[in-house]
């Protein structure tokens, strides 16, 4: 009890100076592999926004880039640049810091998902408000909360401790929360977002040490939703139907994902080539988006893709190595929760590609196009960067 | 300090659990959920690569097709008898409409305005929004397509004032098939449907020579239609145009045999068509194949309107698919080419054969005689075979036999042969297989087996196949084995091609003559030839009717019944035929004709002497000079043969009187007391009957006063011409110019009773009509 009034106390003092402090003051090396492996993937995915883009900015279909074939590519090689800076300046903050601020992280996300809503600050596209304008940039507040639960989420569990096994405690206030975020997000709607939050409110539990009949428990009750989903809502009929079968309805409800197809069938054994995908001629809609592995598989073919999925999974496994291997367990819950939220991203994507799971929009980390996006992408690799700093064998 | 007092706030390290379930993680996350997603990209990439790759490229490639033009269908003189022009396919891009913000109301109107189409259909077709290709309009010509590339060009303005052309409006060479002579030659020229293959005739049988291949374009174009950047992904794969055919068919003979097988129809009521052939002898070269009723091969589906309103007569009370059978039923009719498609019995025609064999075998030779009583008993029937002449031709020498074609004669001949020996003949003659012509739908030849003709036990059928009965052949394979008798006992395997052009002129290929084998000796040939000219040439000859004068013409009249309808009906069908062919000392050209089915209503006796003969008689008087072949006038024949009128005005009276006598005419009287003659009739160069008496007129006004046309049938030519005369008419013949008590004016060219000018040249038509009941 003492322990933890202490702890409290000391984070109420804390100065900023504190910290920068901390920044300039003695810390281990960041984990070059983790780092590495980031640059290179957002290096590929920069590469691949060209490649996938210039035909759509080139005929420029919906009148949105003047024709300009680079459009794209600039705006994403911009924010790839700022990413790389925001991802080393993530990584100088001691996670202490992190674990501070990550109260006011989640109350933003909250606050900034109610605003989103508000007709005039949130922008309607497809019948969706997920964005808010800010002149030079879009973003989507989810993004944001997707970082807010995992550190927040973090913090509580680091506060709980053993009292996780207890309902009250381990049970009701991410319930509350995850509740809170999902009903914000289902009126924007973004049933993706919901997704993903809800999978990492569940991985962030379930290393908190929630007992494992929960999980069942809310698996089955996850199953049971899902059934009545699909009695209740035709929509989700068809989403189902079209996943079963994308070629029934080739020109309509299908058409995204057989294009998708198209794309990586075609790909063969050694691609087109970069630059040589002809899906992306305005065959395959979000080419440069939620369909850029299509295009990528299309162009370098299967050992393309393998490379690349093994280099995602190298980082992935590194993540959840450093995660295991940090002393301190804010870190490690934070690290693990970060790498699962870029692991889940991957696979959903590439799985949805692959018409592996029924379609919905998921962008792929560090190659879809979408500026904040990526820059909130950098800054979680970055805090990564920072725990593997604090890791003791490393120095 | 502070350093420190963070390090005590740290968080407590984590457990073993969180390590535990963090591993868990890492296997799931990072190396269960990869493997899946590799395997199911190794499924999609490598396992179905095929199946996405062939759907992405159909997507992905738009081809267009560059038209190989067909080839030309000359006829042996090079006249173009089919060719193909470039005309232009109409059609309109919905999805392009859409996509440039076009007007379809403006389209659709400003299409059906120039097309002269129905509004609401055009704009019909603009609503299927999905679709880059509808077809407005086929085959449109040049000067339509190039309004339409107006319009389109001229577009519209947009709201700024700024012009754009119809993107949405296309226009795609393609090309059509012209017939320039429509009907002529129809049934051998066959016609190409739309898709510009041939469906029948040459046409067909010569499609892939003539159609060559299409070229194609394929390009790569993004979704909305253009060219993909970067892509040099174009394919052009050239169009090799057809190649030409020259035919064997001569125009102006094929006129000819049509024009006298039309006439034949008219005038002896057929009603059910005629056949006809001419052969080049030697080679075997088809010059000339028509069938009536014809059709226009430009219009190839429509039938002619008689037929059309017999067909509505016979429809009342049925329904539209009955009707629809009756029109399939006439089209069919009309698109069969009888001379190589249907077999019949040749009769008497046939005879020619079995002379040739008889004569060859050594049966027979030319001393040989027979004696017909009218009739003979032969072994296996239970009545006697009975000769066209009931009352017996007495005793006959072999020629008399053939002039007569006298049945008895001809069957004591197969008999001598013996069946075996017979068979093996028309085996030699080819009449047992399809000649081979290049041509489909030929029809093969019905026969008795060999068990049967060669029944020692009943000699019936050799009997009634020694004079052409009880057996089916094809006109061609009758022509075909009578030029084999004609031109020195080569048979020939008869053709339609010559030569075969590459596209740009050069000879790809020609077609030599092909003797299939010799089957009688020159020796027997001559005879045979000798035999059949007096059948023609000989006043009591049978095919005396086919007699062209200065010509000698060898021929064998054929009157047969229609077995198969006879069976099927019950009533009775003529074929009256004749087979022509001159000269007699070295033979050129074959005519066969077969008039079908005549009715006896038309007033002419329905059989081949009477019909057929001076139908073929009338084929070969324009054919030979035609083809080349001098008159040569015998004695007496000079006299009867008209003769052109010289020019006379300008000359003084004397001399005008010697020029016509010299002509072959006298002056009957010279109107006026001028020294030279200012007008004369008939008008020179005219050609009437020799012996005709010309009017001189010097510096007199001719007679304008118009006379009557007076009735001249059922008079001899001779007589004509003076009862002609005495109104100062002319005339001139046609058909059987020779003396003969029996060869009488059977037609004229101006009705009795009309009104004419003096001087006017009346055409008679000579024929034997007592050349009835003799088959």
């Amino acid at each position: 009890m003492a322990k933890k009034k202490e702890n409290t106390v000391s984070y109420e003092n804390a100065r900023l100076a504190d910290y920068t402090e901390d920044v300039t003051g003695e810390r281990g090396p960041v984990d070059l592999p983790f780092a590495l492996l980031s640059l290179l993937l957002l290096a590929v995915g920069v590469v691949m926004v060209l490649s996938a883009s210039f035909a759509r900015a080139y005929y420029d279909p919906t009148g949105s880039t003047g024709g300009n074939a680079t459009y794209y590519f600039v705006r994403q090689a911009l924010f790839a640049l700022c990413g790389v800076g925001v991802m080393f300046a993530c990584s100088r903050f001691p996670m202490g810091f992190y674990r501070q601020i990550s109260g006011i992280v989640m109350m933003v996300s909250v606050a900034l998902l109610a605003l989103v809503l508000v007709p005039g600050i949130g922008e309607k596209v497809n019948n969706a408000r997920r964005w808010i304008n800010l002149k030079f940039t879009t973003f989507q507040p989810s993004e944001i909360a997707k970082i807010g639960v995992i550190m927040y989420f973090a913090t509580l569990i680091c506060r709980f401790k053993d009292k996780m096994r207890d309902p009250k405690y381990g049970i009701v206030p991410f319930a509350v929360i995850l509740g809170g975020i999902c009903a914000l997000l289902y009126l924007e709607p973004h049933m993706s977002a919901i997704i993903i939050i809800l999978v990492i409110g569940m991985v962030m539990l379930f290393l908190g040490g929630l007992p494992l009949y929960w999980f069942i428990g809310g698996g089955t009750a996850a199953a049971a939703l899902l059934g009545i989903g699909y009695a209740v809502f035709p929509y989700v009929r068809n989403r189902f139907a079209a996943w079963l079968n994308p070629f029934a309805d080739a020109s309509d409800t299908g058409y995204q994902i057989v294009q998708s197809l198209y794309a990586i069938g075609s790909g063969g054994l050694l691609g087109k080539g970069l630059g040589g995908s002809m899906q992306k001629y305005l065959y395959l809609p979000e080419e440069h988006n939620d369909f850029i592995f299509s295009v990528y598989c299309e162009e370098m073919g299967y050992i393309g893709a393998i490379l690349l999925l093994a280099l995602f999974a190298l980082l992935i496994i590194r993540g959840y190595w450093l995660s295991m291997h940090v002393r301190d367990r804010y870190s490690a819950l934070v690290g693990a929760g970060i790498t699962t939220h870029l692991a889940m991203q991957v696979i959903l994507n590439v799985a949805v590609c692959t018409n592996s799971i029924p379609c919905t929009g998921i962008s792929l980390p560090l190659f879809s196009y979408g500026g904040t996006a990526l820059l909130l992408q950098m800054a979680e690799l970055g805090i990564i960067l920072s725990l593997s700093r604090d890791i003791p064998e490393k120095r | 300090m502070l350093f420190k007092k963070r390090r005590t706030g740290q968080s407590a390290s984590p457990n073993r659990m969180m390590l535990r379930r963090t591993l868990f993680l890492m296997i799931v996350c990072g190396i269960v959920a990869f493997i899946a997603l590799g395997a199911r990209l190794f499924k999609l990439q490598i396992v179905d690569h095929e199946m996405y790759e062939t759907a992405a490229v159909e997507q992905q490639l738009r081809q267009t097709t560059v038209t190989a033009k067909r080839g030309t269908i000359y006829d042996r003189n090079m006249n173009i008898l089919a060719i193909s022009a470039s005309v232009s396919n109409i059609y309109i891009s919905p999805a392009e409409i859409v996509m440039y913000g076009e007007d379809p109301a403006a389209i659709a109107s400003g299409l059906a305005e120039i097309l002269g189409l129905d509004y609401a259909d055009v704009y019909e077709k603009t609503t299927h929004t999905n679709s880059w290709y509808v077809t407005i309009a086929r085959k449109v010509e040049d000067d339509v397509a190039d309004q339409v590339r107006q319009f389109k060009e001229t577009g519209y303005l947009d709201e700024e004032g700024e012009q754009h052309s119809y993107n949405g409006v296309k226009i795609e060479e393609a090309s059509k098939r012209y017939y320039p002579y429509s009907s002529l030659a129809s049934h051998v020229i066959g016609f190409a449907g739309s898709d510009d293959h041939g469906l029948a005739g040459l046409e067909y049988y010569y499609d892939d020579v003539l159609s060559g291949t299409d070229g194609r374009i394929v390009r790569a174009t993004t979704n909305l239609g253009t060219d993909m950047l970067f892509t040099d992904f174009e394919d052009y794969y050239d169009a090799v145009d057809g190649q030409s055919i020259v035919t064997t068919i001569d125009e102006t003979v094929q006129r000819y045999l049509e024009t006298r097988l039309a006439e034949a129809a008219e005038d002896y009521m057929l009603r059910d068509g005629a056949a006809g052939i001419v052969m080049d002898v030697e080679t075997g070269a088809i010059l000339g194949m028509a069938s009536v009723g014809t059709f226009d091969l430009n219009n190839y589906m429509e039938i002619d309107p008689d037929t059309m309103a017999k067909i509505d007569e016979q429809s009342t009370g049925l329904t539209e698919e009955e009707r629809d059978a009756l029109i399939e039923e006439s089209r069919s009719e009309m698109w069969r080419n009888k001379a190589l498609t249907e077999t019949y019995e040749p009769g008497s025609v046939f005879k020619i054969i079995t002379l040739a064999a008889g004569l060859e075998s050594g049966a027979i030779t030319m001393d040989s005689t027979f004696y017909c009583g009218g009739s003979i008993e032969v072994l296996g029937r239970t009545d006697p075979l009975n000769c066209s002449n009931l009352g017996g031709h007495g005793d006959q020498t072999l020629t008399e036999a053939a002039m007569h074609s006298c049945n008895v004669a001809f069957v004591n001949i197969g008999l001598k042969i013996g069946a075996e020996r017979f068979y093996d003949y028309i085996r030699a003659f080819g009449l047992f297989e399809r000649t081979g012509v290049d041509l489909t739908g030929e029809a093969g030849s019905i026969w008795w087996d060999e068990d049967t003709f060669y029944d020692r036990s009943n000699l019936s059928q050799l009997a009634a196949a020694s004079f052409g009965q009880t057996f089916t052949i094809t006109p061609l394979q009758l022509i075909t084995a009578v030029s084999a008798v004609a031109n020195g006992g080569y048979l020939m395997k008869p053709y339609l091609v010559k030569e075969v052009l590459n596209a740009d002129g050069t000879v790809a290929s020609q077609t030599e003559p092909t003797v299939v084998r010799q089957v009688v000796s020159e020796d027997t040939s001559r005879k045979c030839c000798q035999i059949l000219e007096q059948v023609v040439g000989n006043r009591n000859g049978t095919g005396v009717n086919a007699y062209v004068a200065g010509y000698r013409v060898c021929g064998k009249t054929g009157t047969s019944e229609d077995v198969t309808w006879e069976v099927a009906h019950g009533t009775k069908k003529y074929i009256t035929s004749f087979l022509g062919f001159a000269p007699a000392d070295d033979p050129k050209v074959a005519v066969l004709v077969l008039l079908k089915d005549p009715d006896p209503a038309c007033g002419y006796g329905v059989a081949g002497g009477t019909m057929a003969a001076p139908t073929v008689g009338a084929i070969l008087a324009d054919v030979l000079p035609y083809l080349g072949v001098e008159p040569e006038y015998g004695e007496g024949e000079e006299a009867i043969v008209d003769q052109r009128v010289p020019k006379m005005v300008g000359k003084t009276v004397s001399e005008a009187k010697a020029a016509a006598e010299a002509a072959g005419f006298s002056v009957r009287s010279v109107v006026g007391d001028g020294d030279a003659v200012t007008a004369q009739l008939p008008a020179a160069n005219a050609k009437v009957a020799a012996g005709s008496e010309v009017v001189l007129y010097c510096g007199a006004e001719p007679d304008s006063e118009l006379v009557e046309v007076p009735n001249l049938r059922g008079v001899r030519y001779a007589d004509a011409r003076v009862v002609a005369g005495w109104d100062n008419l002319y005339v001139r013949g046609e058909g059987t110019m020779m003396e003969s008590d029996n060869i009488l004016i059977v037609s004229q060219s101006i009705d009795p009773g009309t009104m004419v000018e003096p001087g006017t040249i009346i055409t008679v038509r000579m024929n034997d009509a007592t050349k009835v009941g003799v088959f």
